[in-house]
């Protein structure tokens, strides 16, 4: 790296053009947290926890108000992966809904189970444990099953209490890889725009690349005004940054003490 | 992580073998479940289920069911919720109904008052739910059943004053601990009455927990419940410990109106399963 003088755009402008070659040459993910691999080892390590037969994950699609099958760790279902099932159908609906766990037994009497899903797989389970995935700020994300305890007839209390535990720790890995797949958009975006402004690196094979890194750009918009304002924030001298961080800091305190009231009346 | 947080949850207290016995002295010797609940039916006594709704015509419920709100959330509504009124409650998934219908079983003549906060909303359970309480607080209920908790710790504040309102006006709060030991509001309020799952079934036979916070265990493992579009099913949960203990004190409450909510949890605890009177 050069420390000469008065280079520092042109150091910019070589580090963009390594960081951005390094994500043509990944193909898309310069951040870790591949989220179909953390999914697929969540319900790999869930199935031999519960000693179930099966465990799957439904994470919640918004835009089409729907559940959409994710993963699971039986072979004879993989077709499914990217099924979606209405917010008010199934087991995995009911969890959505009411935001609690249900461990049923005898499930083909349990008509919440969406029996014609299950028939086409062929695999009806007798017993499932269905636990909510939630975010750090109490939104569900999504619904984890485990299905068919294979030493008893059902799942008890116990696996009861251990899901609770199990799905708390597999939201806040899942919520962390949704994040940063946000952030990566939002990094991704930002570096197109200086490529852009900046003439620097007008290769038009990497802007295409980027733009199919971010194809919905909805998401991003709001992350990235704030990343520009932290941008022009980092460029003042230090007091100005230092009375941005106290208004910064006095906002956060006030909405700790207003997003929720203390009372009715 | 250390042992103690690796602790299975609050229905520990409750297995066989952790059940401790209690001892009851002097006048709370006297309190039998004979004097405390026998001959009653819950029978002037309304009761909120604060719930996904319940569905009215469920031949579990007889009649009992006499009205109630839908509470919605409404980002642009003042304090982000809007309520409905319900006068032919439905149940969105069947939960709430399993908690009436366990209730109703127990005290057949006390009015169950829907109360809907749960739903396909994206958002704002938390509020809706206190929302939900605190219509139950304002519209002179008895007894709540809240079969639900949250653990956002901004939530706090909001429902230990929905807690003391509702025992400064002689209503008693029962909940279901969530599947967590972690702190869930309003459940582990000292004003309000806990509940987690035991393993029988028999739905008079409950255990005080000397080691609170969580306070009582009723049944709550393969429980046959009332589900909605007139089911039933077999289900295991904290959930359908809580109306175990609603259901109970609805009774005490319609025998003896003159309680107050922590004279009710006296009575409770005099009468646990666990509880042996002295000189018995």
């Amino acid at each position: 790296m050069s420390s000469e003088p008065g280079s520092r755009e042109d150091n910019l402008s070589e580090q963009l053009q390594r960081l951005l070659k390094s994500i043509e040459a990944s193909g898309r993910s310069v951040l870790p947290g591949s989220n179909d691999a953390l999914l697929k080892s969540i319900v790999e390590t869930a199935a031999k926890i519960f000693g179930a037969g099966a465990a799957s994950i439904l994470l919640v699609n918004e835009e089409e108000e729907a559940l959409e099958f994710r993963v699971t760790t039986r072979e004879a279902d993989q077709e499914l992966v990217g099924t979606r099932f209405p917010y008010d159908q199934g087991i995995a609906g009911y969890v959505f809904m009411t935001g609690l766990p249900i461990a049923t037994s005898n499930v083909k009497e349990d008509r919440r189970f969406n029996e014609d899903f299950a028939k086409s797989t062929g695999y009806m389970p007798r017993s499932i444990l269905a636990a909510p995935l939630t975010s750090a700020d109490d939104q569900i994300i999504g619904v984890m099953e485990v299905l068919d305890k294979i030493d008893a007839t059902s799942f008890d209390i116990h696996d009861m209490d251990l899901m609770g535990m199990f799905a708390q720790q597999a939201s806040m890995a899942i919520d962390q890889s949704q994040q940063i797949e946000k952030i990566e958009q939002a990094l991704v975006e930002g570096l197109k725009r200086l490529i852009k402004e900046d003439g620097v690196a007008q290769s038009p094979e990497l802007l295409s690349t980027l733009d199919e890194s971010l194809k919905d750009e909805s998401t991003t918009t709001d992350l990235l005004e704030l990343a520009d304002v932290f941008n022009q924030i980092s460029a003042l001298g230090p007091a100005e940054r230092k009375a941005c961080l106290q208004i910064l800091n006095t906002f956060a305190e006030f909405r700790k003490s207003t997003s929720v009231p203390r009372r009715f009346r | 992580m250390s042992e103690e947080t690796l602790r299975p949850a609050w229905s520990q207290h409750f297995t066989a073998d952790a059940i401790q016995e209690l001892l009851a002295q002097g006048p709370f010797a006297k309190l039998t479940p004979e004097w405390a609940w026998g001959g009653s039916t819950g029978k002037g006594i309304r009761v909120a289920v604060v719930d996904s709704g319940v569905e009215y015509d469920h031949p579990a419920l007889g009649d009992c069911v006499k009205g109630g709100v839908i509470v919605e959330y409404d980002s642009k509504a003042k304090d982000n919720f809007r309520i409905k009124p319900d006068e032919m409650p439905a149940d969105v998934s069947g939960h709430g109904t399993a908690c009436a219908g366990i209730i109703h079983s127990i005290a057949p003549e006390a009015e169950i008052y829907s109360v809907r906060v749960l739903g396909r909303n994206m958002g704002g359970r938390a509020i809706q739910f206190a929302a939900g309480l605190d219509w139950a607080i304002e519209n002179d209920m008895h007894v709540v059943n809240m079969s639900l908790s949250t653990s956002l710790e901004e939530f706090f504040g909001l429902f230990h004053d929905l807690a003391d309102q509702a025992y400064f006006k002689n209503i008693n709060l029962v909940s279901a601990v969530n599947n967590l030991p972690e702190p869930s509001y309003p459940s582990l309020f000292s004003s309000v009455i806990s509940v987690a799952a035991h393993e029988g079934h028999d739905p008079f036979t409950y255990y005080y927990n000397p080691n609170p916070p969580v306070e009582f265990g009723a049944p709550g493992i393969d429980v046959e419940v009332a589900w909605n579009r007139k089911q039933y099913l077999t289900c295991t949960g904290n959930s359908f410990a809580a109306p175990h203990i609603t259901g109970i004190t609805a009774l005490i409450r319609s025998k003896h109106p003159e309680l107050t909510p922590f004279q009710v949890k006296s009575v409770l605890l005099a009468c646990a399963s666990n509880t042996r009177r002295a000189g018995k």
